[in-house]
């Protein structure tokens, strides 16, 4: 029994040991995940994107882009009226037109305000008030304080002539000082770009005309690359090229229900004629197989 | 819409001056295309055969669904000859894109019937042919034209210059005379194969269109036969003991498939028509039935209730394993495989409800193509492409044929003298 008892003892001393010595636990590896920095940009921006340049020195606060002096602010003193100011602020909430900017005490509804209504604006130009940039992605740099009017004073006339003037000022960011530099957009960037609507109406008027082969076998064989050229009213200036070959009847007949599909959408007239060096030469893809899936 | 615009983002890149815009169109229509189709020129012959052959054609092409004949009276050139270009600003009024003019010539007892196919909006020619034969086949030639048009314009082989065999059923709801019947896929040229002493059921088209297998109960139990159309030759396939069913030609045409019942179980056969060997496929004490070859011979499916309810299972022509790939609610029937090979055809009963439906060969992909009460028995068009079934809408009316796009759209019903069933679609003639 004795012996029994110490090989069994040696036997599982020696399991031990061995589980200890290789399944001892091992570090975890951990890849380094470079960080992707994601910005979201809506669609309009992204169509807006004024033209940039990367070497450009990247100044640590964005300045706005200001093209235009504007009038210089008065400079407050936030602590002089607040008490008062608060009390009129009161009083009058809820203006329809926010002509009293209320104080720093409620920075959201500052927020809120912008973009300031003009005619609240113009109103309490009279106070000798000073515009905003006009940019949304400026920030203004403290929102001018305006002293509470006992009664707003609504002058058409004087409405009038104010909106005349704001109308200059909104072609050219204004603020304090000029500030030409540039900041970083798109190199190939230009405001006044062919624009997505009139691309989307070009692809819908082509998804309308266009007769997709159904129920193929094989949908590879289905996409077809064709590059037209368009004169400046909209029409063909030439045939389609069609651009990819295959001999199979089923190319043959998703190219010509694709070429058809060109011809019989002229004239292209959702295409703006001052986008025409950008839209005089096409090249579109066919491409069915999402709709034959399945 | 996000993400519509996000894709619209990856197909816009701006590019650097004088560089050409790109666009990606994944989103088309499936609508008819609309075609035009003027009556033919008709040349030393009754001029009313001119006109059968394009009303001919446009039933055909309507009927398929994928094209939209534009009515004569809109019509605003009128074609009296084929050899000039049609004015096509003339047709493109019309909205027609496609425009088929065409003549025929009759001399003694042939005819030559040339056609043009023409692309109205790109105003060129797509396609021209020219064909001969005896006077009496002009139904043939406007289905072998409709074929041609088709084939052009869709990409996929036509399948109008085929035959339907099915059984005509007549005769009161408890009495019905079922007689085999021959027609062309619109219906036309009715002809009788058998006279209605015995009940016929199930017949099948080999692949050379000649010869048709059927299920007949002549001789007390049900037996195969085979009979020859042309001279309505007809013989047994075999006389096993037993009752044989749903019987199958192979697609080479040399073996016919079917399953034998004795006891209480039905198993697969298949025999050589020549050598008149036959193997046993499969040897299970449950019901195995309906078998139908892929179009490359190399495999079958068939229904077997060996899983507990009846579902669809391939497996190897020559025997051995088979799989199960029909694993919905309800259970599956007479499974028929795509002559392009790639669906699997079957009747669906869910609760009372009966349902025509497509699956890939693996299983995957199930799509109901019709629903109803009682739907069954699909057979392919040639090209794959159109399903056509019978419908029993119980009571006392009968069985009529219909037909159903591979997508499911364009049911349409088929006009037989009365009411018939088990419709079977012939290969094209050749």
């Amino acid at each position: 029994m004795r012996t029994a008892y110490t090989i069994s003892a040696i036997g599982h001393a020696a399991v031990l040991l061995w589980s200890v010595w290789s399944l001892a636990a091992k570090p975890l590896p951990v890849s380094s995940n470079e960080g992707l920095p994601v910005d979201l940009v809506t669609a309009s921006d992204f169509s807006n994107i004024t033209a940039g340049s990367k070497a450009a020195p990247k100044t640590d606060t964005a300045k706005p882009l200001v093209e235009k002096v504007a009038e210089a602010k008065p400079v407050e003193d936030p602590t002089a009226k607040v008490v008062e100011k608060k009390e009129v602020q009161a009083a009058r909430e809820p203006p329809p037109a926010p002509e009293t900017k209320p104080a720093e005490a409620a920075p959201d509804k500052k927020q809120a305000e912008k973009p300031p209504d003009p005619i609240a604006e113009a109103l309490a130009k009279d106070e000798a008030k000073k515009q905003e940039p006009k940019k949304a992605e400026a920030k203004p740099p403290i929102p001018p304080k305006k002293p509470a009017p006992p009664a707003p004073k609504f002058d058409p006339k004087q409405v009038a002539a104010l909106l005349d003037k704001r109308e200059a000022t909104r072609l050219a960011a204004a603020g304090e000082t000029l500030n030409n530099a540039p900041s970083l957009g798109v190199s190939n960037g230009a405001a006044a770009q062919l624009s997505l609507s009139e691309l989307d109406a070009l692809r819908a008027r082509l998804a309308q005309l266009w007769t997709v082969p159904a129920g193929a076998k094989d949908p590879q064989e289905l996409v077809v690359l064709i590059r037209i050229k368009l004169k400046r009213d909209g029409t063909l200036a030439a045939p389609p090229m069609v651009l990819t070959s295959g001999k199979t009847p089923l190319f043959i007949a998703a190219r010509d229900s694709a070429v058809r599909a060109l011809f019989r959408g002229q004239p292209y007239d959702m295409l703006k004629p001052e986008h025409y060096e950008q839209w005089k030469d096409v090249e579109i893809t066919f491409d069915p197989r999402d709709m034959i899936r399945g | 819409m996000l993400g519509g615009a996000a894709s619209a983002f990856a197909s816009l890149s701006p590019q650097p001056a004088a560089a050409v815009l790109k666009l990606n169109v994944t989103e088309g229509n499936v609508q008819p295309v609309p075609i035009a189709i003027p009556d033919f020129v008709g040349v030393g012959l009754d001029p009313a055969t001119g006109r059968n052959v394009s009303q001919i054609i446009a039933s055909n092409l309507r009927r398929s669904g994928l094209f939209a004949p534009i009515d004569q009276a809109a019509y605003i050139e009128k074609i009296v000859t084929i050899d000039t270009l049609p004015r096509f600003p003339d047709w493109r009024q019309i909205n027609a894109q496609a425009l088929v003019t065409g003549r025929i010539t009759q001399s003694d007892a042939r005819l030559k019937a040339e056609f043009r196919l023409w692309d109205v909006f790109a105003g060129q020619q797509l396609r021209g042919e020219q064909y001969n034969t005896t006077a009496d086949n002009w139904r043939r030639i406007a289905h072998i034209i409709s074929d041609a048009i088709y084939e052009r314009i869709t990409g996929d082989k036509g399948y109008f210059d085929t035959r339907i065999v099915f059984v005509d059923e007549s005769g009161p709801k408890e009495r019905r005379i079922k007689r085999l019947a021959l027609m062309d896929q619109d219906g036309a040229n009715v002809r009788y194969l058998t006279r209605g002493d015995d009940l016929v059921l199930t017949p099948r088209f080999s692949s050379a269109a000649d010869t048709i297998t059927y299920m007949s109960y002549r001789e007390g139990d049900p037996k195969v036969y085979l009979m020859n159309i042309e001279t309505g030759q007809r013989e047994i396939v075999s006389n096993f003991p037993g009752m044989t069913f749903s019987p199958r030609f192979s697609p080479d045409g040399q073996r016919v498939i079917f399953s034998l019942q004795r006891g209480g179980s039905s198993n697969l056969f298949v025999m050589d028509l020549r050598s008149k060997a036959t193997m046993r496929l499969t040897d299970t004490q449950v019901i195995d039935t309906a078998p139908s070859y892929s179009p490359d011979g190399t495999r079958i499916s068939f229904e077997s209730d060996r899983g507990g309810k009846q579902q669809i299972y391939v497996m190897a022509a020559t025997g051995g394993e088979a799989q199960r790939i029909s694993f919905g609610e309800g259970a599956y029937s007479t499974p028929v495989w795509s002559p392009r090979g790639d669906y699997i055809a079957f009747t669906k009963q869910t609760e009372g409800k009966f349902a025509i439906g497509i699956m890939r060969a693996d299983g995957s992909g199930e799509r109901i193509l019709t629903e109803g009460y009682h739907n069954e028995g699909p057979t392919w068009a040639p090209n794959g492409r159109v399903i056509m079934f019978f419908r029993d809408p119980g009571g006392n009316a009968g069985p009529m044929l219909y037909t159903v796009d591979v997508t499911g759209r364009n049911e349409q019903i088929l006009k037989t003298p009365s009411y018939a069933s088990d419709p079977a679609w012939s290969p094209l003639l050749q």
